[in-house]
Formats: C-alpha cells, sequence, structure tokens
C-alpha cells in the first residue's frame, strides 16, 4: 500500500475522492481514501489550533491552581522557628518563602573560605529565607531575609505564640504575664482563652457602641444641623419661621448631645474596665510588650498545635475574613465591606442595564426601519464595548457625579454645601458608568436573541389578532429571554470585574459606612463604597508593606473569583430554567 | 417583466373563467382586480374571486404561483414585508379590507389562519387554545375554560387533550399541533380559515386526520385551504382555483376543475403533465 500504489488508481480511471477497492487476503474489499497533496489536508492546522488551545486552557488552569493553591494556603497556621544566627543575634518569625539568590560583592567578602567556595560552586547562588519576623512596633519591619549559610541553629519552640493584634499586626513571641481586673493570674491556656473572649466581647461592645449608637446619634445630630441650614437658605435667615424652626431644631440638639453624653460614659466605663486586663509578651530578645487583652484578636502556640486545632484556626480565619471589617490598613481582618459593594455595585448595574439594553434592542430589532441609520446606530453600539474602560470611568466622574450629582446637589441638598452629597462618585454614579461600559454588549445579545425568534410564531400570534405589542410581549420577548439573559451574564462577568473605572467614580480605600444602613433612607447611593478588585490592588500596591499584603491580594482573589463565579452560576441556572420552560417545539 | 413577456394576455391565460357551484350563499371574500407587488416585482395579477360562504376553497398551482401569497393578503398577513403595493379590493361584508381605516387587529380576528407547519407557542395547551381570547381582554374563566373544549372539539383534539391542558404545547406530535393550531384559529369564532397548506408537514395518517376534520367544519366556517396536493384539494374541496404565475387561471367547482376544465393549461397541471 505504497503511494505509488494509490497513484495508480487515479491513472486507470476511477479519479476524484473515491474510494479505491483492493482486494484483501480475506476476501471483500477494504475501502480506502487516496492521500491528498499535504497543502488540501487540513490536519496539520488542525493539530496546531487544537495545541494552540490546549496551551491556552493549561495556562489559564494553571493559574487557576496558582491562586487557589496560594489563597486557600494563606489561612492555615504554620510553625513560628526560632532562628539563631553566625553573628549570634537571634530572630523568631514564620518562613514565609524562600529560594535562590546572588550574594553582593561586600557579603561574599565577610564570609568565611568554604561558604565562598560552596556559592562559588553553586554559579554564585545562596538560598535564603523571608522570615515573617512580625513586631512591628519593636523593629520597624514585618519581614526580614535570611540566608541559610548565616543560620547556626533552627529550632522551634513550643512556648511561642502567634498573636494576632488590632494595631500594629501581628506579634510572635512569648506570653509573659496576664493581668485580670488588676490582678495578676496564672497563665493556663483554658483561663487565657476565656479572658480573651470576655475582652473581646468588652471591644465588640464598644464598638458597637461607637458607630451604632453613637454613631446614630452623630447622624442626627447632622440632620438637625442640615435642617437648620436649610431654614436659613429656605426660609431667609431672619424670619420668624426660620428663627422657630432653628430654635426647634437646636433644643433636638441639646438632647441628642445629652444622649450622647450618657452613651459616651457608658463607653468609658467600658474602657476604664478593659483596661484592667492587660497582658504581656516578649518576643524572641526579651523585649517586652504590655497591651489590654481585648487587643488581641487571636493568638495561638504555632508550634503547639494538632491537626483539629489547625483546621479550628483555619476556619475562624476565613469566617473572619467574609465576615468581618479590615483592619490594618487592609492587609489583616475581614473584607465584608469589599463584598457588600461589589454585590450591591453589580446589582445595581444589571438593574440598570437590563431595562436600558432590552429596550434599545427591541427598538432597534422590531420597531426601527432597518436601513442606514440603523446600521449606523448598530456600528456604533458595537464600537462602545471598545472603548477602554477608564474612558468610561472620566466619562462618569464628568457627567454623572460633577454635572448631574452637582446638579442634584444645587437642588435638592443646598443644605450641605459646599460638602458635596452626590457630586463626587458613590455607588450609584459607579453603577451606571458600569451599565454604560456593559450595555452595548447587553444589545447586541439581545438583539440577536430577538432576531432568533422564528418568524412562525410572531405570525402566529398576529394571525390570532394579537397586536405588535402583544406579540412581543407575550410570543417574542418570553422566547427570547434566555439570549438576553445570556447577554446579562456577559455583562456582569464584565461589570463585576472591573477596576479602572470605579476607582474614579466611587470606590474608596476604606468606606466609612455601608451604603445600606439603619437611617432612614436605609439605602444611600451617594456614599462611596468598597470593592474587591480594588481592594486587590490596593492591598498588594498600595499598602504600606506589601509582604504583609500579599497572601491577602490572592485570597481576595479566590473570592472575587468565588463571588463572579456564583453570580453567573445563579444567572446560568435561572437561564437554563427558562430556556427548558420555553424550549423549541420545532421540528 | 419576465412573466408579462413569456404570457402575452391574449394567449388564452388571462381571462379568469368562473365556474361558481351552485348552492354558494354568496361571497364571504370578494377579491376584485386584485394586484401586488413585492417592491419591483409583481406577484398578484388581477385577481378576481369570489369565496363563498360555507365552502371550502382550494387553491392550487405550481410552486411560486402566488398562491400563498394571495391567501396572505386575505388577513393581511403580508403587511409585515417590507416594500408591498397592492392595488384592487378584498371585499368583506362591503368593506375593503385594504380600504383606510380598516382595524387590522379586528380583521384578523374575523380571519383564523392556519400555517404551514404547526407553530404552537411555548406555553401549555390551555393558554394556546386562549390566546386570542387572551390578548382580546378577557380573563373570565368559565369563558376561557368553554373555549377551550369548544375550540378542542372542533379540532377534533378534546379527547386527546382534555387531561393534558396544562402540558406544553410543545410536547405534542407534530399532527396534534396542527389541530392545535386549528383549534386556537377556531377560538376566536372567526369567519374565515385561512389554511396556508397546513398538511405539508405532516405524516399521511396526521393529513388524513385534518382532511376530516376540514370535512366537519365545512359549513360552519368559510375555509380557503392552500394545498400542493391535488388529490387533498380534490378531496376536501367544494371550488378549486387554480393558479399560475400569479393569475388565477380558472375557478370553478372542484369536480369541473379535475375532470373537465375549461382552459388547456388547468387540464396539463391537474394530470400532472407540468407543475
Amino acid at each position: 500500500m505504497s503511494a505509488l500504489h494509490e497513484q495508480q488508481i487515479p491513472a486507470s480511471g476511477a479519479a476524484g475522492l473515491a474510494g479505491v477497492a483492493a482486494r484483501d487476503a480475506a476476501g471483500g474489499r477494504r475501502v480506502r481514501r487516496f492521500s491528498a497533496d499535504l497543502s488540501a489536508v487540513g490536519e496539520p492546522a488542525l493539530w496546531a489550533f487544537g495545541g494552540a488551545l490546549a496551551l491556552g486552557i493549561i495556562l489559564i488552569a494553571g493559574f487557576l491552581a496558582m491562586i487557589a493553591w496560594n489563597g486557600f494556603s494563606t489561612f492555615w497556621p504554620k510553625p513560628i522557628e526560632r532562628v539563631e544566627l553566625t553573628s549570634g543575634e537571634v530572630l523568631a518569625g514564620v518562613a514565609t518563602r524562600g529560594g535562590p539568590y546572588r550574594p553582593g560583592e561586600s557579603t561574599l567578602a565577610q564570609l568565611d573560605d568554604e561558604t565562598r567556595a560552596a556559592i562559588a560552586a553553586n554559579d554564585g547562588f545562596a538560598s535564603r529565607t523571608l522570615y515573617q519576623t512580625a513586631n512591628f512596633d519593636l523593629y520597624g519591619d514585618d519581614f526580614r531575609w535570611v540566608s541559610d549559610f548565616e543560620v547556626a541553629d533552627i529550632t522551634r519552640p513550643e512556648d511561642f505564640f502567634y498573636i494576632e493584634r488590632q494595631q500594629w499586626g501581628v506579634f510572635i513571641g512569648r506570653i509573659v504575664s496576664l493581668v485580670v481586673d488588676g490582678e495578676q493570674v496564672e497563665i493556663t491556656p483554658d483561663r487565657l482563652s476565656r479572658e480573651q473572649r470576655a475582652a473581646r466581647q468588652r471591644f465588640t461592645e464598644i464598638r458597637g457602641l461607637e458607630r451604632g449608637d453613637i454613631g446614630g446619634i452623630n447622624h442626627l445630630i447632622e440632620r438637625e444641623r442640615l435642617a437648620i441650614r436649610r431654614a436659613e437658605i429656605r426660609l431667609g435667615e431672619d424670619s420668624p419661621e426660620a428663627q422657630a424652626a432653628i430654635a426647634e431644631a437646636q433644643a433636638r440638639i441639646a438632647e441628642l448631645q445629652a444622649e450622647f453624653q450618657t452613651l459616651q460614659q457608658r463607653v468609658n466605663a467600658i474602657r476604664a474596665e478593659d483596661r484592667t486586663t492587660r497582658i504581656t509578651f516578649a518576643e524572641v530578645n526579651g523585649q517586652q510588650v504590655e497591651t489590654e487583652l481585648s487587643q488581641v484578636v487571636r493568638f495561638f502556640p504555632a508550634n503547639a498545635l494538632s491537626l483539629p486545632d489547625k483546621i479550628g484556626i483555619y476556619l475562624s480565619r476565613w469566617w473572619e475574613f467574609v465576615s468581618a471589617e479590615p483592619r490594618e490598613a487592609n492587609t489583616q481582618g475581614g473584607v465584608l465591606p469589599a463584598i457588600f459593594g461589589t454585590v450591591a455595585m453589580t446589582l445595581l448595574m444589571v438593574v440598570f442595564v437590563a431595562p436600558f439594553g432590552v429596550i434599545t434592542a427591541l427598538y432597534l430589532r422590531e420597531y426601527a426601519k432597518q436601513g442606514r441609520v440603523t446600521s449606523i446606530v448598530r456600528i456604533s453600539v458595537n464600537n462602545l464595548a471598545g472603548v477602554p474602560s477608564i474612558v468610561y470611568g472620566v466619562f462618569g466622574l464628568g457627567f454623572f457625579a460633577y454635572a448631574m450629582g452637582g446638579t442634584i446637589d444645587q437642588l435638592f441638598y443646598p443644605e450641605a454645601l459646599p460638602n458635596p452629597t452626590f457630586g463626587k462618585g458613590g455607588i450609584l454614579w459607579a453603577s451606571l458608568t458600569l451599565a454604560l461600559l456593559t450595555v452595548p454588549v447587553v444589545i447586541v445579545a439581545s438583539e440577536e436573541a430577538l432576531q432568533a425568534v422564528p418568524r412562525s410564531m410572531r405570525e402566529g400570534s398576529l394571525a390570532c389578532g394579537a397586536s405588535k405589542w402583544q406579540t412581543i410581549r407575550y410570543i417574542v420577548l418570553p422566547k427570547a429571554l434566555p439570549g438576553i439573559m445570556t447577554g446579562m451574564i456577559l455583562a456582569m462577568a464584565r461589570g463585576a470585574g472591573e477596576v479602572a473605572p470605579l476607582m474614579l467614580v466611587g470606590v474608596v480605600k476604606l468606606a466609612p459606612a455601608l451604603p445600606v444602613d439603619g437611617f432612614a433612607p436605609f439605602i444611600h447611593l451617594d456614599r462611596s463604597f468598597m470593592h474587591l478588585g480594588f481592594h486587590i490592588f490596593d492591598v498588594g500596591f498600595q499598602s504600606r508593606n506589601s509582604e504583609a499584603g500579599k497572601p491577602m491580594v490572592f485570597v481576595t482573589t479566590v473570592l472575587l473569583l468565588a463571588l463572579i463565579i456564583t453570580m453567573n452560576a445563579t444567572a446560568i441556572y435561572v437561564r437554563n430554567r427558562l430556556k427548558r420552560k420555553y424550549a423549541s417545539g420545532e421540528f | 417583466m419576465a412573466v408579462t413577456e413569456t404570457l402575452p394576455r391574449n394567449d388564452g391565460i388571462a381571462p379568469t373563467t368562473y365556474h361558481v357551484k351552485a348552492g354558494g350563499q354568496g361571497a364571504a371574500l370578494d377579491i376584485r382586480d386584485f394586484n401586488l407587488w413585492y417592491g419591483e416585482t409583481q406577484a398578484l395579477f388581477e385577481n378576481s374571486l369570489e369565496i363563498q360562504k360555507g365552502m371550502v376553497t382550494a387553491m392550487i398551482g405550481p410552486s411560486g404561483c402566488g398562491k400563498s401569497t394571495l391567501l396572505r393578503s386575505l388577513n393581511r398577513m403580508n403587511d409585515l414585508v417590507d416594500g408591498l403595493r397592492i392595488s384592487g379590493q378584498i371585499m368583506v361584508d362591503d368593506f375593503d379590507i385594504y380600504g383606510r381605516g380598516v382595524d387590522v387587529i379586528a380583521l384578523r380576528k374575523r380571519m383564523g389562519m392556519v400555517f404551514q407547519k404547526p407553530n404552537p407557542f411555548a406555553m401549555s395547551i390551555y393558554d394556546n387554545v386562549t390566546y386570542p381570547l387572551r390578548v382580546d381582554g378577557v380573563t373570565k374563566k368559565s369563558i376561557l375554560d368553554d373555549t377551550v373544549e369548544r375550540a378542542l372539539r372542533s379540532a377534533a383534539l378534546w379527547d386527546e387533550a382534555k387531561d393534558r391542558l396544562k402540558e406544553s404545547a410543545l410536547g405534542m406530535s407534530g399532527g396534534q399541533q396542527q389541530r392545535l393550531c386549528i383549534a386556537r384559529a377556531v377560538a376566536s369564532d372567526p369567519e374565515v380559515l385561512l389554511m396556508d397548506e397546513p398538511c405539508s408537514a405532516l405524516d399521511p395518517i396526521a393529513t388524513a386526520k385534518i382532511e376530516n376534520l376540514i370535512s366537519d367544519l365545512r359549513g360552519q366556517y368559510t375555509i380557503v385551504i392552500v394545498t400542493h396536493s391535488m388529490s387533498q384539494a380534490a378531496r376536501v374541496s367544494d371550488n378549486t382555483a387554480f393558479m399560475y404565475l400569479g393569475r388565477i387561471i380558472e375557478y370553478g367547482a372542484t369536480e369541473t376543475i379535475f375532470t373537465n376544465p375549461k382552459v388547456a393549461r388547468t387540464n396539463d397541471y391537474v394530470t400532472g403533465r407540468f407543475g
């Protein structure tokens, strides 16, 4: 069955792509296809494209796996190592990462001959480890590189604790003494955790009073102050009505201030009580630090943990991450406000983009006369999808925040001026900006979905005496809904992950309050908010200590991905249900 | 344009021959000198036809002869086409359906239509049948229930469908779907039923059922049926119009058209010599 054999067959008359029949020893005929010229064969291209696809998928999968590994391993408690250096220095820390590096000339000059020879034999590379030494309040640094050749001895003392504090970050060291209600007590693990829980409860109580009750009073006082200002503007500063309103408001302010005083006293009382329960730590070189026990968020003897202990710590860290507010310039604590901001902003965006996009598509596809103008509009819409997102951010800031928001402020909130209410970035303007950014996707997808509704369906409905609108409403839209939902999903995926424009129109590093709270009108669309995407940027690249923020970058990325996947999966589930409901009966 | 060249007006094709079957109760639809253009292309040439009340009128002719176009002109379904122009009249009860101020929606309610392919909506059987009423704003359940039973009985579908009214219409067989479409068309109690090749997508058994149904509906409704199948036209219709290249060549009682046509071309077509 050589090439020669195959070439003989066309010569004998069986031209074209027809099979060649060769007598088989077993009888019957084997049908073979002619091999064609290489340029006519698709297989090499097939292999190239398939290989490229496989490579792309492997890269993406690897990237996701890397993020997932880093993200999920961050919260796992790691051992504390006590490291003695050859210079006699001692440090304690958690090994975070390591690798080869090339020591400088001056470093090499100080080494003994043996070490230098070993490094030279290794092409000039030595290896080193990055230790999280923590204790920022004592050393002004959280991390330290230690070269392997510096190390004299490494031990893992069981009495070293990893202590996460409310302020100043992590402390690594021993617990020296515990003072409860002003009296020194014996330190037992049981007692310690019991006292710490009680202290944390006090801390939460103080925070609740300050944020909730006192915050509420401040809010009301601010409202009264604005009411005074409003009365002055609306009624004239000296008019008797204004004077009456002002007097009334001032009376209320006095009342509120009295309330404020009582609350403040309560807070002070708890604080004073809190101050009597104190803990003292000592770091590896003996320096001591004393603090209120309530400042300790979490502590554990990193080298004396059993597996269930570790799992417990791991889970409690995750729980804190998704349920608490950030601390330490966002590098510690949780991201609840950012989760909330991301979800709220995305949903608000969907609320804006869905009707706008669908109605536009309906007009373009069902009502507009198809011609030059509609194709120009269509091309323009498609081009909008290609505009860099930061441009939308600039537009949103200029048009929504400054122009529209500024006008709203002048009309409805003149009393607060010059402080802007809507005339600055906020969740409303951010959602509108993102809606603008994603509306082309929805329009294009909706148009395609509408176009795909079979003509016979429309005709059937019209022949029943339905009007055009009734046909669209009862027949066309339900049938097109899954396709429209696909557009919405794409828009959501794009919108939730977008960061650049948000930085201009309302995302902040740390939002003082959520856009939804207990004060009327409960939903505050003018407020700035936090966003997971921006959080990643901020923690990873804008914080004072990027090394400390690095694990948080991965964890936040995992969370953002999970959030987007969850939102999309929900939308896809809804869409598939719709699809089943309106499954095509065409055959 | 090509049409007029190959078919000069005096080759015996243009004049329409009337042989209306006796017993007609007068015209339900009176088509008078009806011309129709899609953009620059003329599709119908001076069609004149009286469709008799309560009878089944079949339209036959080779593909592209304009029989579907004429049918769809009767309930103004062609309005959806861009660049449509017409001249002439189609009279229903002394008003021209293309006249000024005609309510197309009201017109379509008087003309039920069944399409080539079954096109039930993606709703339950019940909702499909009641759709014409619901778009009219009828919400009273007793009326809707009565209509469903009446319409499904008219379409000979009641026994098969009565236990699954709330199920999706898309789960039915093709023949059932087409009968459901007939039920939907008669639900609003129209005067005329327009059928555009209603059996072309169905198997022989389903076709037979639809044909029986048409016979049953004769008398209740004026039925206009477009069909490719000459045997079907012969079986179900009282009158038959033969169309060719946008013209009505011959119109008369079905027996006459099939056994003793006046025009040679009709004879050629019904005997299968061309078409």
